[in-house]
């Protein structure tokens, strides 16, 4: 059974919402480690463009990669200018900027689960 | 499954980020607690500053970047010396050996550590917020 395409959406902005939230762990996490370049993910639009493609199936014998998942490349940011002495170009400040953007986005998500739920029960009630 | 997963890493990722940076504050601490110990010793060598570096290790099991201590050294810079004939770690001309810590230097540390373990403190709070945010779903069906 194929996924209702509103709901598959949705889910897959929260997973991709909870990866970058993720690598914002991990470069707040390692803001002090000597070397360390920040990462992050691209934006959602193009990640999800990226996916969209999939191979032609032409003949019922042909597996299809099940890997319709989103799962974006992780972007090490090469801003070298941000970089101090050790090496390291965390910028927490942008990193508490980055959170507060996932923040708002997840609860964006959820909520318009939340809506599109509602929406079927109207239906069915 | 796999979005609560990379919120659960994004929690453990933290979570070694809190243990790292108290570690350092632990190593703060020692430093500036012993900022006037000298040798048990006439002429001795004091308190020897500590230092800590980081590193940034994979975690084979859920494929994230953690953070650990890398090494806790040796502050190699030349100790203070002071004239004090009086001191029990005096040692025959009447100097007296310091520690090389810099209290200035310590309490700047403090600062950024205290900055960076709130910065963690901040990411673990919004993940458990937006797990509770996905169970919530759950509430009014």
């Amino acid at each position: 059974m194929s996924d209702v395409y509103l709901f598959k959406l949705a889910s897959q902005r929260t997973g991709y919402l909870s990866t970058r939230q993720t690598l914002i762990a991990e470069n707040v996490a390692n803001a002090n480690t000597p070397g360390y370049k920040a990462v992050d993910l691209k934006p959602f639009a193009a990640a999800l463009q990226e996916t969209a493609i999939s191979m032609a199936v032409t003949n019922p014998a042909h597996l299809t990669p099940t890997a319709q998942e989103l799962d974006p490349p992780r972007v090490r940011e090469a801003d070298a200018a941000n970089a101090t002495v050790s090496g390291n170009s965390v910028n927490i400040e942008g990193e508490m900027v980055k959170l507060g953007e996932v923040n708002r986005d997840y609860s964006e998500a959820t909520n318009l689960k939340k809506i599109f739920h509602q929406m079927f029960m109207q239906a069915l009630k | 499954m796999a979005s609560n997963d990379a919120l659960k890493a994004s929690l453990r990722i933290a979570g070694s980020g809190l243990e790292t940076q108290s570690a350092r504050l632990r190593i703060i601490s020692e430093n500036i607690a012993n900022a006037q110990s000298t040798a048990s010793v006439a002429g001795g060598d004091p308190y020897t500053r500590q230092t800590i570096t980081f590193e940034d290790t994979l975690d084979r099991a859920s494929g994230v970047e953690l953070v650990r201590v890398r090494e806790i050294g040796r502050d190699s810079s030349p100790y203070r010396v002071e004239q004090d004939p009086g001191n029990p770690a005096a040692d025959d001309k009447g100097f007296v050996k310091l520690p090389n810590v810099d209290v200035l230097v310590e309490l700047a540390d403090l600062r950024e550590a205290n900055r960076s373990y709130e910065a963690n403190l901040q990411v673990a709070k919004q993940s458990s917020d937006l797990m509770n945010q996905t169970v919530g779903l759950l509430k009014d069906i």
